[in-house]
């Protein structure tokens, strides 16, 4: 057994942290009030090939893997403690691997080049007001018409609407061909926010501010054939390889966001006096420190071996189901731990902890959204006691 | 063109600590990476580069110096060569000048050697001069910037205590690299990174230069470390804290009484 990043990654972490430290972290509270991302910052990951880094050479990425992604993530969760960079970059990757494995050549020349020069924007949009946890309640409608299609519907609490909906790009989205077959009768496929027919809103979120959530209202788009990804009525199977590999990440994540919070909190605990001593040395604190640290770095490892599942699934050596326990076991509970882990760190810096200027707080309200967005974490364990038990054992099928 | 690039790896941070038995730097667990006059001159050789021309990094290091020359093939060397054998071991800058300019020979034809002026760890600005002598060729230091690169000449402006000079030089030439406060390293993007797994990363050892083994590592070193020990710790100071008038007649009081005034 060997645990052991490879030359490579370790190329790309150093490469990633420098330009972390250099060009994000300086800057990256400022967030809370421009509530977007830098074109600057932007300009800078694309150069360094971070956006839609998934994505195949031939189309301008770097074809990375699962684990490699998962290294860029880290560093960039260390550097913004607002998670709208890590958010921006993971979606990206994640449905950017999607989009190479089952899109159409004509919508991966159409779309990734921008994607990757940090032009556009590539989300997810599986999500509406009456269904999230079960994506089978979804109303968004695709119906074929003439050489193309034609959808209709609306989607909410979707990352990077203003995004793609200013900037360019769109989201691989999912909607019912056959209402009839259920799950077995969704269909994805790249919508452009751009197109005629698409009416944005938006959603004040609780952190992330350098990203938008929003949703979109969808009266009878167009879209041409090549938009299909993967085939038709597929939808439903393709979609959980995407949340697999951004959830993966989120975990990742999740654990570099506690991590560096306690960096941060450790720094403060050694030099903070009360009663005439450092508070580190009180154990109500140093206990919490050793348990949030041996805890955060027990998810960092799961969540790391979670990718590896995914990349050893996509060599041909493991199977969707592995992927998909290992998965939603590192995600289970990926927020609650770092949560948990920087309300401490909150806690022990006193009311600077409570105030806008500690970037903990910034980092509290962005891992927060991770219990939720890409599957919940009540699902995640749903999906580990069906992978034990067997499907007969879901309570409501 | 060739251009043989000489890098080192050195410590990230300077708070190395020190192994007070061996007399050395305490290697284990410490981050390393290329040191930044090195990477400024091997930018420069980049900048010079044209698509027929061949960029060389080469280095005397331990197994682990490879990351270093993995991140000179990222950058956009060509091609690596690493000098790593317990022989060359406890080398000074003599012996380190020796080992290049073996390995140079050994490459054959060359046309400009870049070298960073001194490593952070080290400081002897001595590796560049050395290996320039040893080469019998001509030398340039502080080199800052090489503005014009003309069939077999090339300008360069070199830093002097007052400003700069501007010198002209024929090729082959050796310069030694210093990097202008303007200076930011380049981060090679995920992409080359990719790249460079595919480009050439040699290992070379004692046999592959040959030549007598007392010239290589400590044997053949002009300098011996006896010892490394740290600065004594300097003493605590004393801050007063009163109003102003109070405090200035307390200093007074107290540098009468050190005899300072
Ligand atoms: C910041 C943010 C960004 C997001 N970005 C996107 C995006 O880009 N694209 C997208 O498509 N979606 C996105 N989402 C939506 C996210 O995927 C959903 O919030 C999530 O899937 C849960 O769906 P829901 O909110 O409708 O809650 P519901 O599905 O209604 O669930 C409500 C609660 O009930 C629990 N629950 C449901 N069923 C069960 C059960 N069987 N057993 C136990 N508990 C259960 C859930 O876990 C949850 O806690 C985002 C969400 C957030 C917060």
């Amino acid at each position: 057994m060997e645990l052991k990043f490879t030359e490579e990654q370790e190329m790309f972490r150093e490469s990633v942290r420098e330009f972390c430290q250099r060009k994000i972290t300086p800057v990256a509270l400022e967030m809370e009030k421009t509530r977007e991302i830098s074109i600057e910052i932007k300009k800078g990951m694309a150069e360094l090939g971070l956006l839609g880094c998934t994505a195949s050479p031939e189309y301008g990425g770097s074809g990375l893997d699962a684990v490699s992604a998962g290294v860029i993530g880290e560093e960039l969760a260390r550097a913004d403690p607002t998670g709208s960079i890590p958010v921006f970059y993971l979606v990206q990757a994640a449905w950017g691997f999607v989009l190479n494995k089952y899109g159409t050549e004509e919508a991966k020349e159409e779309v990734f080049p921008k994607v990757i020069a940090g032009e556009y924007f590539l989300g997810i949009a599986t999500t509406e007001s009456d269904a999230g946890s079960d994506v089978g309640g979804t109303r968004t409608m695709i119906k074929k018409e003439g050489d193309g299609y034609i959808v209709n519907g609306e989607k909410m609490y979707i990352s990077g609407v203003r995004e793609a909906a200013e900037g360019g790009g769109g989201h691989l989205t999912i909607a019912k061909q056959n209402p009839e077959l259920g799950t077995r009768g969704m269909t994805m496929f790249y919508l452009p926010l751009t197109a005629d027919g698409i009416t944005p809103t938006y959603i004040d979120d609780l952190g992330r501010e350098g990203i938008s959530c929003g949703g979109f209202a969808i009266d009878n788009v167009r879209i041409p054939k090549y938009y299909i990804i993967g085939e038709e009525n597929k939808g439903f199977y393709i979609v959980h390889e995407g949340y697999e590999f951004a959830r993966g990440l989120i975990a990742v994540i999740c654990a570099a966001a506690g991590l560096k919070s306690l960096e941060n909190g450790m720094n403060y605990i050694k030099e903070r006096k009360c009663f005439g001593t450092a508070i580190g040395k009180f154990e109500e604190i140093n206990f919490r420190l050793a348990e949030h640290y041996t805890r955060l770095n027990m998810l960092r490892d799961l969540a790391y071996k979670s990718l590896w599942t995914i990349d050893r699934e996509q060599q041909g050596k493991g199977s969707r189901f592995e992927t998909s326990k290992a998965i939603a076991m590192a995600k289970m509970f990926a927020s609650d731990w770092a949560c948990n882990a920087i309300n401490d760190v909150m806690q022990w810096q006193g009311a600077f902890g409570y105030s806008k200027e500690c970037p903990d707080q910034a980092a509290w309200r962005a891992i927060r959204s991770f219990a939720l967005a890409e599957g919940s974490k009540e699902m995640m364990k749903m999906i580990v006691a069906r992978e034990l038990l067997g499907k007969e054992f879901i309570a409501y099928k | 063109m060739r251009f043989i690039v000489c890098v080192k790896e050195v410590p990230e941070s300077i708070d190395v600590k020190i192994d007070l038995k061996t007399n050395k730097l305490q290697e284990e667990g410490i981050s390393t990476t290329l040191n930044p006059f090195d990477q400024f001159i091997l930018e420069e050789a980049l900048k010079l580069k044209k698509d027929e021309d061949e960029i060389i990094a080469i280095s005397v290091g331990t197994p682990q110096t490879k990351m270093v020359l993995m991140k000179c093939l990222a950058l956009g060397a060509d091609k690596a060569i690493l000098l790593s054998d317990n022989v060359f071991m406890g080398s000074d800058s003599f012996a380190t000048a020796y080992t290049l300019s073996k390995v140079i020979n050994k490459i054959g034809d060359f046309n400009i050697i870049f070298c960073g002026q001194q490593t952070v760890d080290g400081n002897t600005a001595q590796v560049g001069p050395e290996l320039a002598a040893q080469l019998k060729i001509p030398q340039v230091t502080y080199v800052e910037s090489v503005d014009k690169f003309e069939g077999q000449k090339l300008v360069v402006k070199s830093q002097t205590d007052e400003g700069f000079k501007i010198v002209e030089s024929q090729i082959p030439v050796l310069l030694a690299g210093i990097p202008p406060s303007s200076f930011t390293p380049s981060l090679p993007p995920l992409r080359n990174i990719i790249a460079a797994q595919n480009k050439p990363c040699i290992i070379w050892n004692f046999e592959d230069l040959g030549g007598p083994k007392d010239k290589y590592g400590s044997a053949g070193s002009l300098i011996q470390i006896i010892k490394v020990y740290y600065p004594p710790p300097r003493k605590k100071g004393i801050v007063i804290v009163e109003e102003p008038t109070t405090a200035v007649e307390k200093l007074i009081e107290l540098l009468n009484k050190d005899k300072v005034i």
